[in-house]
């Protein structure tokens, strides 16, 4: 199997991955898309564009392709060189630039592969990238280990909503425990946030409706049950029901931004800090 | 400005038939909220209520906040908006807008208002006949402040700009930041240049950029704008003047796009440079329905410093780099940009420029349509309140007595002229008339009256000459 890495002129991000493949002692092709790999790149996009992520500022290298998977972004190439697919759920394309690395969900992942997610960030931490980490909850023994070895510089918990109905909202199951390890851990990083997307919840009778002003409530009368506290930054985030793979969900109305605001109302009871995210 | 020492305070003039009577309400100065008659007699002081402005309701209420935030983490936030009764009671308050947590204060819900507010029912929050506010029941505009970043402007913290609406519970059920929409505000470079450096940083909190200023806000309302076809003038759209832009604008209620604009340069456009440059502005509403001049906006153009441009030997930097030193009301067609009425310091009577700053107030201030065509100006550095005719006649003046210890000034922010109807608890008053003075025979006790002991005649000498080509300054064009 040959790696192709596409690189950007100047991309440090791009130089960090190679520095990878080189302690490795994998052999690549580099093409940089600015001056000798611009036609290569050229036709292979055009070839692969459905599965080439295109962020708002273009398409994020670098990007590696091995003739079988196609990863993009620091993170993802480089969980790629380190585990293959292993660490598929752990890690998606990041869209932040300079000194920050994201694309890294802490509960998305196979338990199993906690050992290669530490190195992974150890590695991406040690090339002076600041790490955002993302967790909707599961894996908080993971987390409690990064905290430990001071590894991220941004934590963004999503808690989806009341423990009782998670399942109806994600559509998986969740360890009441594993989650409130997640929340209590959560304020103890450099920088954090909770937030809450007024996600669509499947009803009995397979409808869909979207969360309530009071769960939305509920969810964080939770955190401050949990961590004392009701004064962290929480995001009420909207939902885009295009982005949606479940048809049912696909199709509803999305919410107008005024509706958000007795959401954020209700929120305030219990996290006075309570805002809405603009996106 | 040339300023006696000595002077009248209270009602000075008064013409009880050429005005609008009624009852004024205004902020005085470390006093509270205080309501005068048309003789200036104070029938009622809500002590130690502030407002920023206080505003009448039917029914004897007012409209005030329990007090303003530590100016050391935050400048010009009011706690809350309340409305009080006739004796005292809160009867509605609002304050969740943001969790204050400031050292060596009590943690508290805060509603960091600032300028303005509106009640549903009437349009710009003074009489208008046939718009009543609700007192009962209603949302509530409110203008506050909001901290935050905004890397497009500066890269420092920004004390912003927010319009919310909230419901007589207290859910706030509509929200609007100023500093979303920058790139329609139509600033030069060098204007965003300076914007970056310096977004006019003020001490508090450990330093915020007041960047824009807004002091005034306020809805459409019914216009003929609109009825005539222009989306611009949607009845829901709110009017809004940003005091150290110089811009006055319209945003659309639905999207919150910026539909109108004046500012913040003036001098794009022949019609622009015909209106003249509007500085440092305050009050800026479009006339309601039911009073004349309806569908103009009427604006206290303050001039004083404001504005963000190139630098001038003024405006070493670039910020507050328009001035002026007096003051114009300005009643505007907002479609063609004609000044349709105006009251300057050349209707006020003073020779311009040479006297322009005997009218003149470089900040606060405000002008309110009166029923009759008559305009209540509040010229607010120097606490005088004039009400003058549409043909600029000064048939009403009243100046504060009230300095504050604080602040060495008896000014009034904003006042506001309200019927009589409008305090039930109160019987009519009577209505005396004040003749003017005449100031070059008025003495005070232990003056020598006018007149000379002796008069001699010399020969030979020419009458003085008159015009003002006889000064060595400037002429009123220049």
């Amino acid at each position: 199997m040959s790696i192709t890495l596409f690189t950007s002129t100047g991309c440090i991000r791009c130089k960090i991955v190679k520095r990878f493949l080189g302690e490795r002692g994998l052999a690549y092709a580099e093409k940089d898309i600015k001056a000798e790999g611009k036609e290569d790149f050229q036709k292979f996009y055009v070839a692969h564009r459905k599965s080439i992520y295109r962020g708002q500022e273009g398409v994020e290298f670098p990007l590696l392709f091995d003739g079988v998977a196609i990863r993009q972004g620091l993170a993802a190439v480089t969980a790629y060189i380190l585990a293959g697919k292993g660490l598929d759920g752990f890690v998606s394309v990041g869209t932040l630039h300079q000194e920050w690395v994201d694309g890294l969900l802490v509960s998305g992942g196979d338990p199993s592969r906690a050992e290669e997610f530490m190195e992974l960030l150890r590695y991406l931490k040690g090339n002076n990238m600041k790490i955002r980490l993302d967790t909707k909850g599961k894996n908080s023994h993971i987390l409690s280990r990064i905290l430990d070895e001071g590894l991220a510089a941004l934590v963004v918990m999503e808690v989806p909503g009341p423990g009782a109905l998670y399942r109806r909202i994600t559509g998986e199951e969740v360890d009441p425990s594993d989650l409130a390890r997640s929340i209590a851990l959560t304020p103890k990083f450099p920088q954090y946030q909770f937030q809450i997307t007024v996600a669509p919840v499947i009803e009995a009778d397979g409808t869909a409706r979207y969360l309530t002003p009071g769960e939305v409530a509920e969810t964080a009368r939770q955190i401050l049950e949990i961590t004392g506290s009701k004064k962290h930054p929480y995001l009420i985030r909207p939902f885009k029901p295009e982005s949606a793979d479940d048809p049912r969900l696909k199709g509803l109305d999305p919410m107008a931004v005024q509706a958000l605001y007795s959401y954020r109302t209700a929120a305030r009871e219990y996290q006075v800090l309570a805002d809405l995210g603009k996106e | 400005m040339t300023y006696p020492s000595v002077y009248p305070t209270g009602v000075t003039i008064y013409d009880p038939a050429k005005c609008w009577n009624g009852y004024t309400i205004l902020q005085a100065m470390e006093q509270g909220a205080l309501l005068i008659n048309m003789n200036g007699a104070e029938v009622q002081l809500w002590k130690g209520l502030h407002g920023f402005p206080n505003k009448l309701l039917p029914g004897g209420y007012v409209f005030g906040s329990t007090g303003q935030r530590n100016p050391s983490f935050g400048m010009q936030d009011q706690r809350d908006l309340v409305q009080v009764d006739w004796e005292g009671n809160i009867v509605w308050r609002f304050n969740r807008h943001e969790y204050i947590e400031d050292p060596g204060e009590a943690p508290q819900w805060m509603a960091r208002q600032h300028h303005d507010f509106q009640r549903e029912g009437n349009t710009v929050g003074y009489y208008v006949p046939g718009m009543e506010p609700l007192v009962d029941r209603g949302n509530t505009l409110i203008l506050c402040h909001k901290n935050l970043k905004n890397p497009k402007i500066s890269e420092k913290l920004l004390l912003d700009d927010a319009i919310i609406e909230v419901t007589w519970d207290g859910d706030i059920v509509w929200e609007w930041v100023c500093s979303d929409h920058f790139d329609q505000y139509g600033f030069s470079e060098a204007a965003k240049n300076i914007l970056a450096r310096d977004p006019n940083f003020r001490p508090s909190g450990g330093g915020m950029g007041d960047w824009m200023h807004i002091n005034s806000m306020s809805v459409l309302g019914p216009n003929k704008w609109h009825d005539a076809g222009d989306p611009r003038f949607h009845p829901d759209n709110i009017i809004w003047d940003g005091r150290e832009t110089n811009i006055i604008a319209i945003i659309d209620k639905k999207t919150g796009k910026i539909v109108w604009k004046l500012g913040p340069d003036y001098d794009s456009s022949k019609e622009l440079r015909k209106l003249g440059w509007i500085v440092g502005q305050h009050h800026a509403h479009l006339i309601p329905r039911g009073l004349p001049g309806e569908g103009n906006i009427l604006v206290f153009d303050n001039g004083g410093w404001a504005g963000y441009g190139s630098p001038n030997p003024c405006a070493p930097t670039g910020i507050k780099s328009a001035l002026r030193d007096y003051s114009r009301v300005l009643e505007i067609d907002p479609v063609s940009l004609q000044i349709v009425w105006q009251y300057t310091p050349a209707e006020a009577g003073f020779v311009m420029p040479y006297d322009s700053n005997r009218f003149y107030s470089p900040f606060i201030s405000g002008a309110q349509r009166l029923p009759n065509g008559n305009t209540l100006i509040t010229e607010g550095s120097g606490g005088r309140l004039i009400e003058v005719t549409a043909k600029h006649e000064l048939v009403w003046e009243y100046i504060s007595p009230y300095w504050g210890h604080g602040l060495n000034l008896n000014m009034v922010y904003r006042s506001y002229r309200a019927p009589y109807g409008w305090v039930p608890q109160l019987d009519r008053p009577e209505e005396i008339a004040i003749e003017r003075i005449d100031v070059t025979k008025f003495r005070v006790p232990g003056a020598a009256p006018v007149g000379r002991l002796r008069e001699t005649v010399v020969e030979g000498v020419l009458p003085y000459q008159g015009g003002d080509n006889a000064l060595c300054v400037g002429q009123a064009e220049d």
